[in-house]
């Protein structure tokens, strides 16, 4: 986490900050000041007027800044020595940094004239705060996808979106009504109404495949309907990275079981298949003898050839 | 406390302006603040050197002349306290304005904020530039993104207790080079104390705490590393060959170097990261995916089905 300075000290960085920022907006007012530094108009007054106490050794007017904001419009002159913004510190380098690589991996490959700006500007940057590429970031989305998605939410339209459900292996067209989009766990998902299910959906952003906007006269039912459950207990037989992870289970021990639920049966019988000897599947027993049977089948073809 | 901000500003702008070095004694009696005994003064001064540092103000100590043992001095040059980064085009401030938008919310936002807020002090217009790429937001669940970051600026050696993919908990050490985020998910890649070879941690891996020490002396980063290729399939040159069903299986395609129809089924070629994840991504796709080569993914597929029929039995 970026380093927090004392109160002291984060309203010096603070005060330092503000007379080039008042120098390049000159007359800019109170509130819209207050806005850009993130603190209260009292706070910015108060800012101002410890400013306003400062300048050269003499301390005569001669030598204080000239700070005006009776008006509510602040002004400042004579203040050569802080006239220049200060250098970024580490940390703002890296967020800049980090944020540059995801934009560049946004933006589609014929705007060779932006990725040329990022790249000179990454550069610079990394010069500056001495850390040659070191940092990287992928946005996992497409860009025309999350244009599509951004705009259908704001302005309430119909999506069309062509979708890779990973657990029914399926990729299938639908209606959709975008609601927003949500972080959980750190994956992208787009909530929305699908009028194909007829119920309320979440969309992993990067299973998408295509999007566009379409005119769609229906209305969203205020609830979701909500699809049942299926309860599944599995036994352990040998402990995984890939277990823990796939089935949530932060601490497994061989020879336990554990219970979850979920809304699909394919997920079951798949996440079962894909762990193969490290796990066994205990109930639902129609599900456990599906799993049987498909493994026996896989297992025909691979003895035949 | 505003006495004491007043006076950090007073002080910067003295040692800003000032062309050449200033004493102790000329700070004392020149700058507003300094008040109180000499051993006051002198513990106010050490105080507020030690702040401005950690703002990340650059204070130099000097003397008048060298040849003579005179009292140090200090200032601050104009050049290292201002921002330089050449010539910025209103393109660029856009640019790092998106740049910055991607933080939004998680946890380098405020640095992020405050470095734009620096880049807009220098009174370029800013050019509207309206990208789609706003959706791309930077996530992160406390990792501890400074320490790593500083961490690799100064090669110092990272250790950590990891978990396997057996899910014992190893001891790791490295000295970190890279840091790469995908799909809101972190890696920390770095070389390997004990093996003396690159390797790649999903940080959400770690257990517990990451400490820092001092790293191994003159250290430098492998020629060619290249932050962007962590996940790059290059280098291997095992390829598996799987057979999916037409329309299905899109998780294998999407791995697949070639792909070429054979009828029903469509014939794909892998290159072999991990035997173990592929044979569990084949199993995930069931009666779809079928290997035809190597023969230990093969095998391994196989021993997983028997285990499967005889566990489910």
């Amino acid at each position: 986490m970026a380093k927090r300075f004392s109160a002291p000290l984060e309203r010096t960085a603070r005060l330092l900050d503000l007379v080039p920022y008042i120098n390049t907006h000159q007359g800019i007012s109170i509130k819209e000041l207050s806005g850009v530094f993130k603190v209260s108009s009292t706070q910015m007054v108060s800012d101002l007027t410890t400013l306003w106490m400062c300048g050269l050794p003499g301390y005569t007017p001669l030598e204080l800044m000239d700070l005006d904001f009776e008006s509510g419009f602040v002004t400042i002159n004579n203040a050569p020595t802080l006239s220049k913004p200060r250098s970024i510190s580490f940390d703002e380098g890296v967020a800049l940094l980090l944020g540059l690589d995801l934009l560049r991996s946004s933006i589609s490959s014929d705007r060779r004239d932006l990725i040329e700006r990022i790249d000179s500007l990454s550069e610079r940057l990394s010069t500056l705060i001495k850390l040659p590429s070191a940092l990287s970031a992928t946005a996992p989305v497409n860009e025309q996808i999350s244009r599509a998605v951004l705009k259908s939410i704001k302005s309430q339209t119909g999506l069309q979106i062509v979708y890779h459900s990973l657990y029914r292996d399926e990729i299938t067209t639908r209606e959709i009504f975008p609601i927003e989009i949500i972080d959980n766990h750190s994956q992208q998902y787009l909530s929305a109404y699908c009028y194909t299910a007829q119920d309320f959906r979440q969309f992993k952003l990067d299973r998408v495949q295509s999007a566009q906007i379409i005119n769609i006269e229906k209305t969203v039912p205020a609830t979701s309907i909500d699809s049942k459950k299926i309860p599944f207990i599995v036994s352990v037989i040998k402990p995984t990275r890939e277990i823990a992870e796939r089935f949530n289970q932060p601490r497994l021990k061989p020879t336990t079981n554990f219970e979850s639920a979920s809304y699909s049966k394919q997920w079951i019988e798949r996440s079962i298949l894909a762990s193969g000897s490290a796990v066994a599947l205990q109930s639902p027993p129609e599900i456990r003898i599906s799993v049987a049977e498909m493994a026996q089948s896989m297992l025909d073809r691979y003895k035949a050839g | 406390m505003s006495r004491k901000i007043e006076r950090l500003i007073n002080l910067t702008i003295a040692l800003l302006a000032t062309k050449r070095y200033l004493t102790k004694t000329e700070i004392f009696r020149s700058v507003e603040g300094y008040e109180g005994s000499a051993e006051t003064k002198e513990r106010m001064f050490e105080r507020d050197k030690d702040d401005l540092r950690s703002l990340g103000i650059d204070i130099e100590v000097g003397s008048f002349d060298p040849l003579f043992h005179d009292e140090a001095g200090y200032r601050i040059k104009q050049e290292k306290y201002q921002l330089d980064l050449g010539e910025i085009t209103p393109i660029e401030i856009s640019l790092l304005s998106l740049a910055a938008e991607a933080w939004q919310g998680a946890s380098l936002d405020e640095a992020a904020q405050r470095a734009l807020v620096k880049l807009k002090s220098m009174g370029i217009p800013v050019d509207d530039l309206i990208l789609p790429g706003a959706v791309h937001k930077l996530s992160d669940s406390g990792e501890d993104l400074a320490l790593l970051t500083k961490a690799i600026a100064e090669h110092q050696r990272l250790s950590f207790t990891y978990v396997d993919a057996a899910l014992k908990k190893q001891v790791r050490s490295i000295v970190p080079i890279g840091l790469s985020t995908r799909s809101g998910l972190w890696y920390i890649t770095g070389v390997d104390q004990k093996i003396e070879e690159i390797r790649t941690f999903r940080i959400d891996r770690i257990d517990g705490e990451i400490t820092t020490s001092k790293g191994p002396k003159d250290f430098e980063t492998p020629a060619g590393f290249d932050p962007k290729r962590v996940f790059d399939s290059q280098g291997t040159n095992t390829f598996a060959l799987v057979d999916v069903r037409k329309g299905k299986a899109s998780a294998l395609r999407a791995l697949a170097s070639t792909e070429h129809s054979l009828g029903e089924w469509d014939q794909l070629r892998i290159p072999i990261l991990n035997v173990n994840s592929l044979a569990s991504l084949v199993l995930w796709h069931g009666e779809d995916a079928f290997v035809q080569e190597p023969q230990d993914l093969r095998d391994l597929v196989i021993q997983h089905l028997e285990a499967l029929v005889s566990n489910h039995g």
